[in-house]
């Protein structure tokens, strides 16, 4: 393992980082308003909008066809039920309800016990952390037998940050805190990522492409994430033949357990409507609800006759990476579920800052890095920067009426251009120390001077 | 007669406007009591005397008719032997009568002259006829003139310029274009005809009648205060004192008239007067506040009576008392008993009226305001009320109020449709029963029927069978997000917000009748009788006749207004420009790290690197 001496052990960093939200959960107030904000609930993972769902569900109401609600008790007039009951139920194109059905199944039975929900969102950030931990330990076993890469000065490259220091970076990342403490329920997809790129890095091929199939289930994007998880289970793999094999399995795998958790919900809610509900909802991006992301602002301005034409190029937009990327840094998987994370969290229809949490909680697994990034100091700065005046300004437009739209679609994109530039220089610095890696600096150059580790490159 | 240039009469009728009118002098007792006198010896000099009343008259539909009449006599001519020639002489002399009236009257050669503004429409199925003589909207002018001198067409002119003035309206756009003659549907109001005098042959003395009117003028404070003027104690004291523009134009129906016309103060006409009649008639929905049709004087008007007008020949207040049944719902008239009541009408039409003769009230100096009010026993039988809370543009909230004020639980219908707009949570619905939550919602709300909003094509539907406990307030909350619409889907005037129709309340009542105070129900009573033949084949087939024996009354609630939260209008091009050209950024940025290698530069120069590297390492 790493030879950085660190004073948290594991236990203790779980273990405080539990106290802490339960601590926090228990200030009603805080919690209600975070849940409020937008920034951390959109319309697809918003707390609320499950508790209806969950509600009309056990009321009997079918959730996703726009069907009635309609609460009989025994003693009721004859005549006007009667009435009531030739109401059609017409099943209509509807957006109602924008979360995947065994959302619903998963909170139907506790929906009643605010602890027991909370307990459900506290585990889920701490498995997220463990997995993270684990991950760590398996990349550092990977990185035990790697060439080492020389540095300035002819020392080798220090090892990245150890698990723990991982997993507190994302446990207690505000953002994380916030979407847990929100109730986003973005934080289910997030453990399906992690969990998919931990079994990947197991080489689990079945577990690995069901967590993925079960992210893409819950919010779309995730579909991507075969692909760096397909790399991560090839890693050192043999020939063309074994890739190739494992490549079909994999993407057998992912279809079956994608359609058996369709087929699943169909049986939980007794209609393919949640399809269109779920599905329709994140590709048509029908509910213009602030976020912060690039794509609200954009479809209430956008000319009507347009709207379909750049809702294709943005959908487009996001998924267009995932190959090239993969292609391009292929030996680094962990870098490219990153950067697709990364990419899915920038340019989604409802972004919140639980995306957010998910790429930063990614982020250190590719530590070593840093050192080659430019702009580490301007990323922070936009990054503190939307979060602190994002909710002012939607305060002062919403509430205050001092403000107006512009602003916050404003401080959206200046967080925009914190994602990207980030993105940029991450996959700058990688591609930087991959070159490092593979045109070595010499010993000792031809006029015996020690040469600069940061050598003057130029990108052909 | 003379012929005022158009800029003259202007100027001069704008001066009137503004000029305090002549104040009467302090009426002698004298003259009060030969007023007194009047009915049983006809007097020679009829002098000059001053009535003041207001009638209130509830109404079917809970409203509140209110009238004031303002009654000023001047007596213009002795009788016969003493008849001094022209009439015009006697505008030499002003006691109550106002002289900007007596001279218009005298300048232009006027008999007769009614003039009107109203704002609103008179409803004559809901409200019967009116004691106002003229309800048209807008205001109307008509004249009698006399046109010895064939002057009537300059001098009509000359009238509704200076009584545009007067009154400060634009009257003078009366002009000879929308001026009319009618030859049968006016007739002369007057008594007697002030020109044909005994020793001539002018019974039929050439008169003309001019008819004009403006549909669009709006009635304001402004014409009021005029109008105000022309009266001996102007609104200081007596009922005028009740005259508060705020309340009087924040009505259904207002109406506000100037009558002059010639009368006679006895049986044979030997003597005879001028009579000018003010008159403001308001309809008040005392039901609009509260739901309650309790009414009082200080609620009406925001003023009180505090003292009798002095300069008053008679000061009444005259209520006309709403029929009532022994089982139907009662009410209490305060103070009472007042000075007098009797019955007008036949049998059928029989109308109970009690008067309040207010210089009685104040004949012993006190000023206690003259209170009045009439509450019923059963006011609010069932009311409903919705308003949003909350605050922000983001989210809110919806209460629902349903007043049952009956002693005995009650059932009832609430049915409330909202906008697609607002995103309704059921699960936040809750139920308060006189404001203290509900734990089991299925006592009072016995069924339920919620149809989910869809966007962009149906609204959501919500619909309550309620048993409203006896002498409760049942409060229905939900909350809801508000919608972000795209620019297009919003108003043209989006920062009004949107309007959200009413909620209905469908209460069955046991039927009463001769009930008064339910609105609507004599209507729908109407609707049956005429669709009886329909009604009886229905209860055939129904089984259950009984509960058709009840009216359904549906009671609304009011409309609201929400504000969504807006996008900048101005803002397309700019934010289709800011956010592809972010998203280029990304695009490019990344295309480029994708597709091209690191390479080590060449150097130009040992030097020039190393010099470069070091700087930037230490």
């Amino acid at each position: 393992m790493s030879g950085s001496t660190s004073v948290a052990t594991p236990a203790s960093i779980f273990t405080a980082a539990f106290a802490l939200r339960l601590a926090l959960f228990h200030l009603p107030a805080l919690a209600s308003t975070l849940a409020d904000q937008v920034e951390i609930s959109t319309p697809i993972t918003s707390f609320k909008r499950l508790s209806e769902g969950v509600f009309l569900f056990r009321n009997g109401v079918p959730p996703y066809d726009g069907g009635v609600f309609h609460q009989v008790c025994a003693k009721g007039h004859a005549r006007a039920d009667r009435a009531f009951s030739g109401a059609k139920t017409d099943r209509l194109f509807n957006l109602l309800l924008s979360k995947a059905p065994l959302l619903l199944g998963l909170f139907y039975p506790i929906l009643s016990s605010p602890l027991l929900v909370n307990l459900l969102y506290i585990l889920g950030d701490l498995a997220i952390g463990y997995m993270l931990l684990q991950i760590t330990a398996i990349k550092d076993q990977d990185s035990a037998h790697a060439k080492k890469i020389r540095q300035y000065g002819g020392q080798l490259e220090s090892p990245g940050m150890d698990g723990v220091t991982v997993a507190a970076l994302y446990l207690f990342n505000p953002f994380t805190i916030a979407s847990c403490l929100g109730r986003s329920t973005i934080l289910y997809s997030n453990l399906a990522v992690v969990a998919g790129i931990w079994m990947g890095m197991k080489r689990n091929q079945n577990l690995a492409m069901f967590n993925i199939a079960l992210a893409t289930y819950l919010s779309l994007y995730p579909a991507m994430l075969t692909i760096p998880v397909w790399l991560m289970l090839n890693r050192e793999a043999g020939g063309y033949s074994v890739q190739k094999k494992t490549a079909a399995q994999s993407a057998s795998v992912f279809l079956l357990s994608l359609g058996s958790l369709f087929l699943l919900s169909f049986v939980l809610v007794d209609s393919w409507d949640f399809f269109v509900s779920v599905y329709g909802t994140i590709l048509t991006v029908s509910d213009l609800t602030p976020n912060l992301g690039l794509f609200w602002y954009f479809f209430i301005e956008m000319f009507d006759q347009f709207r379909p034409f750049f809702l294709v190029v943005f959908q487009i937009h996001v998924f267009t990476f995932a190959i090239p990327i993969s292609i391009k840094l292929r030996k680094y998987p962990l870098f490219v579920s990153f950067l697709l994370c990364t990419i899915m969290g920038s340019f989604k229809g409802y972004p919140s800052v639980g995306d957010a949490s998910l790429y930063l909680g990614l982020l250190p697994l590719s530590s070593e890095i840093f050192k080659y990034m430019r702009y580490s100091f301007l990323i922070v700065n936009l990054f503190l920067y939307s979060s602190l005046l994002a909710p002012i300004f939607w305060y002062l437009w919403v509430y205050v009426g001092s403000g107006n739209a512009n602003f916050f679609y404003a401080i959206g994109l200046v967080y925009g251009i914190g994602e990207i530039i980030l993105m940029i220089d991450t996959t700058f610095a990688v591609s930087r120390r991959d070159f490092e890696l593979l045109s070595p600096v010499e010993e000792v150059s031809a006029d015996g001077t020690k040469p600069d580790w940061d050598r003057k490159v130029i990108q052909k | 007669m003379r012929r005022f240039p158009d800029r003259i009469l202007l100027l001069s009728g704008a001066l009137l406007c503004f000029a305090t009118i002549s104040s009467p002098a302090a009426a002698t007792s004298s003259s009060q009591h030969a007023f007194a006198a009047r009915d049983t010896v006809p007097v020679l000099h009829a002098p000059e005397a001053f009535h003041e009343q207001l009638i209130l008259k509830p109404m079917n539909d809970g409203s509140v008719y209110s009238h004031f009449q303002f009654t000023t006599h001047v007596g213009t001519m002795m009788d016969e032997e003493h008849f001094d020639g022209a009439a015009s002489n006697i505008f030499t002399h002003y006691n109550l009568f106002p002289r900007s009236i007596g001279q218009i009257l005298h300048s232009f050669d006027v008999e007769e002259l009614h003039l009107t503004f109203t704002q609103g429409r008179w409803q004559y199925g809901d409200w019967g006829y009116p004691l106002a003589p003229s309800v048209g909207t807008g205001v109307e002018l008509s004249a009698w003139m006399n046109d010895h001198t064939y002057q009537a067409e300059a001098n009509w002119k000359g009238l509704t310029n200076t009584l545009s003035g007067l009154f400060c309206a634009s009257l003078n756009f009366i002009d000879d274009t929308i001026s009319i003659e009618p030859k049968m549907a006016f007739r002369h109001e007057g008594l007697y005809n002030v020109h044909a005098r005994a020793n001539t042959s002018s019974e039929n003395a050439p008169r003309k009648l001019r008819y004009g009117s403006l549909p669009h003028e709006n009635v304001c404070t402004e014409n009021l205060t005029p109008w105000i003027k022309l009266l001996p104690c102007k609104n200081k004291a007596g009922i005028a004192s009740l005259l508060k523009s705020h309340k009087l134009f924040d009505t259904r129906f207002y109406s506000m008239a100037v009558h002059v016309r010639p009368v006679c103060e006895d049986e044979l006409c030997r003597v005879k007067s001028l009579e000018l009649t003010q008159t403001i008639s308001t309809v008040f929905d005392v039901a609009r506040q509260d739901g309650s049709y309790d009414w009082s004087l200080s609620g009406l008007f925001e003023r009180e009576i505090t003292q009798a007008c002095p300069l008053a020949s008679t000061s009444n207040v005259i209520v006309h008392l709403p029929q009532t049944t022994p089982d139907s719902n009662q009410y209490q008239l305060g103070p009472y008993p007042p000075h007098k009541t009797y019955t007008t009408g036949a049998a059928d039409n029989a109308q109970e009226i009690a008067v309040y003769d207010l210089r009685k009230t104040y004949s012993n100096e006190s000023s206690t305001p003259f209170q009045l009010s009439l509450n019923w026993e059963n006011s609010r039988p069932k009311s409903a009320h919705r308003y949003f809370t909350g605050f922000g543009q983001e989210r809110g909230g919806l209460s629902i109020e349903v007043h049952n004020s009956d002693s005995q639980d009650r059932e009832a219908i609430l049915l409330d449709t909202l906008p697609w707009y607002l995103k309704l949570y059921l699960h936040t619905f809750s139920v308060e029963v006189n404001g203290k939550p509900l734990a089991n919602q299925k006592d009072v709300v016995k069924k339920m029927f919620y149809q989910q909003a869809v966007d962009r094509s149906r609204p959501a539907v919500l619909e309550l069978a309620l048993n409203l406990p006896a002498n409760s307030m049942v409060k229905f909350s939900i909350s809801f997000d508000k919608v972000f619409l795209k620019y297009t889907e919003h108003p043209p005037d989006a920062n009004r917000g949107f309007d959200v129709g009413y909620a209905v309340v469908t209460a069955p009542l046991p039927r009463q009748k001769g009930q008064i105070g339910y609105g609507g129900l004599d209507h729908s009573r109407v609707y049956q009788g005429r669709d009886a033949s329909l009604v009886e084949t229905r209860q055939v087939s129904s089984d259950t006749i009984a509960e058709d024996e009840r009216d359904m009354i549906r009671v609304y609630t009011e409309t609201l207004l929400v504000s969504l939260p807006t996008p900048d209008f101005s803002m397309p091009y700019n934010v289709i420009t800011l956010t592809c050209t972010v998203i280029a950024l990304f695009f490019g940025s990344m295309f480029n790290l994708l597709t091209r290698d690191f390479q080590e530069e060449e150097p130009t120069t040992a030097k020039d690197v190393k010099g470069k590297g070091k700087s930037k390492v230490e």
